[in-house]
């Protein structure tokens, strides 16, 4: 697995998420939800687009894959996967030094964070 | 198979005269990416002429419509930006984060020529004798060009294209011949707006088309980005065939670290200016200057953090420095960290001879420290262009500002401090054209001209912000009354 050390590393990684998120419950015909994954993958690439700031670009360490697990696999953990999601977004966040996708970052922990909870 | 580049000339793909192509390779893969024309004196020549038949209809277009063409392109480089970013990439060898951050930079150049509507505007004066009125007109001058460099292949460029345009003139780009792609995907972009013929025209080449450029009497002026001696070079050549000239050279720019800055947030900075873009920027971090008791703690925390710096293929997102731009650019760094080592430097970390799996062929070069640097040693004064920082001792604040000013460039400095007395002093008394306060790149943004003084740059204004629509038009006076 590879580390998240990069600003679009992260960002990258984020928007794969969102993406298997919204077919994970296209499959499993929730389709709000399944809008829901969809929408934050937008707003991830455009933050990733428009909130790249050149002159700051900084390594970023103590980040890995590894440490989220995501069982897309199974129908019936939407609590876990919405978790270990609320988890790498509550981890990530205070790693980005840009205060816009910093707190776009932060919005979708929350969200995630809502839908564990749900 | 790797694709023939054209020129774009009077709104049409042409191919060049010229039956000589320079390969452009993938400096991380070896992969031949693209053939790009040595265009000829005739290539220019044709692109001047369809400039100039197509000037007058289009310092026509009211300024605001040629704005709406800003916008238009703005949204089309939108809808390209991680194509044109990992383009960027697969012929320069930086990361994508880095691509990405050029692209960025350069639709900010974008947005800034979208205001062209205010910024055309001059001024006036009513009775400046009873009776007469003056104002101050501000119309486009003519053809201009552009020479841009392999660093920045996307960005350069839409420093001066989008703002020469909407000012109503017509302009000729000849991009880097080792970076030539990013270029026609944009004018692939450009295409897509539908502008009159000979608006935007490109030229792909070398040095014969550079020089047909600044020779060529029906070019008005010339932006470059460069090296020293070929900003020089540049300047003198434009200058004697009555040209206007902006000319960016190279650059050696210095970062002091005082003994208060907070070390380890300053060294996560410096790791960018200094190791970003592989060290190929005109703004790149060259020197640290540890003050006092911050020499050994910088010098400690930059080995700590420059050895963990990830080297790769700058495609994976996961790579935090990627290749230089060629082997020739590699062999010239490394001779040049040697050349340091034989003057007495002492290498706290050793970026040669560095392995990357899977790309055996790539132009590495890893993050590379000298340290003990002394001011009369090569790497000291030379620009190397590449990912090798120089550590250098001053026993305070004034010698360090010294040691700075005692430079031949004059692109960018920095100093690291939480004390505003010393970052007040530093940007008052430091002879650099970009000043970073706690920011180790001190890139202006768009709106800002691009500062630059000493050997750094040749020319009265410099590219960006206002300076950069006073380059791209002329001024002309309006004497009047009524009888």
């Amino acid at each position: 697995m590879a580390s998240l050390n990069t600003f679009g590393a992260i960002l990258t990684y984020a928007i794969n998420l969102e993406e298997r998120l919204r077919d994970y419950y296209q499959a499993a015909g929730n389709a709000t939800r399944a809008q829901g994954a969809d929408k934050r993958r937008q707003t991830l690439e455009r933050i990733r687009r428009e909130y790249v700031v050149e002159i700051t670009l900084e390594p970023i360490d103590g980040l890995d894959e590894a440490n989220y697990v995501f069982a897309f696999d199974n129908p019936a953990a939407q609590r876990d996967i919405e978790s270990t999601a609320a988890r790498f977004y509550a981890d990530v966040s205070p790693k980005i030094n840009v205060r816009q996708a910093q707190r776009a970052l932060e919005r979708c922990g929350k969200e995630h964070h809502e839908l564990a909870q749900a | 198979m790797a694709k023939k580049l054209k020129n774009y000339i009077g709104g049409e793909w042409v191919e060049s005269i010229t039956s000589d192509y320079i390969p452009v390779h993938n400096p991380a893969t070896c992969e031949l990416l693209a053939e790009c024309p040595d265009s000829t004196y005739e290539d220019v020549d044709r692109a001047v002429q369809a400039a100039l038949e197509g000037f007058d209809e289009w310092r026509r277009t009211p300024v605001m419509n040629r704005a709406q063409y800003m916008y238009r392109f703005k949204t089309l480089l939108e809808d390209r930006f991680e194509d044109l970013s990992r383009t960027v990439v697969q012929e320069n060898g930086k990361t994508l984060d880095e691509a990405r951050g050029e692209v960025r930079r350069g639709i900010e150049s974008v947005d800034f020529a979208t205001g062209m509507p205010f910024l055309m505007r001059a001024d006036g004066l009513e009775d400046v004798s009873s009776g007469i009125d003056e104002f101050t007109m501000r119309q486009p001058a003519g053809v201009f060009a552009a020479i841009t460099p392999f660093n920045f292949p996307a960005m350069v460029p839409l420093w001066f294209l989008p703002t020469a345009i909407t000012c109503g003139n017509t302009f000729i780009l000849k991009p880097s011949p080792q970076t030539p792609i990013s270029m026609d995907i944009l004018f692939e972009i450009l295409e897509e707006l539908d502008l009159p013929e000979g608006v935007v025209n490109l030229v792909q080449g070398g040095k014969a088309s550079s020089m047909a450029i600044m020779e060529h009497p029906g070019v008005k002026g010339v932006s470059f980005v460069g090296s020293t001696p070929v900003a020089k070079l540049v300047y003198e050549t434009c200058t004697r065939h009555g040209k206007r000239v902006q000319a960016q050279g190279g650059a050696k720019n210095y970062i002091a670290v005082m003994p208060d800055a907070n070390m380890e947030a300053s060294v996560k900075n410096i790791m960018g200016a200094a190791y970003g873009c592989a060290g190929q920027r005109c703004l790149a971090a060259a020197v640290v200057v540890g003050v006092g008791e911050a020499y050994d703690k910088v010098r400690d925390e930059v080995a700590k953090q420059a050895q963990n710096l990830r080297v790769g293929y700058g495609l994976n997102e996961t790579t935090q420095m990627g290749t230089v731009v060629s082997a020739a650019a590699k062999d010239r760094i490394e001779n040049l960290i040697q050349r340091g080592v034989d003057e007495g430097a002492k290498v706290v970390l050793d970026g040669r001879n560095i392995s990357v799996d899977g790309f055996k062929e790539g132009t590495f070069v890893g993050p590379t420290i000298l340290g003990d640097v002394t001011p009369d040693m090569t790497v000291a004064k030379e620009e190397i262009f590449g990912p090798v920082l120089s550590l250098m001792k001053a026993e305070n604040f004034d010698e360090a500002v010294e040691l700075i000013n005692n430079s031949r460039y004059g692109n960018a400095a920095s100093i690291f401090t939480t004390n505003g007395g010393y970052a007040r002093d530093f940007k008052y008394r430091v002879n650099a054209g970009n000043i970073g306060i706690n920011i180790g790149v001190a890139a202006p943004s768009a709106s800002f001209p691009f500062g630059g003084q000493k050997d750094s740059f040749f020319g009265d204004l410099h590219g960006q912000g206002t300076d950069s629509v006073e380059f791209y038009t002329e001024r002309k006076i309006v004497i009047e009354r009524w009888i």
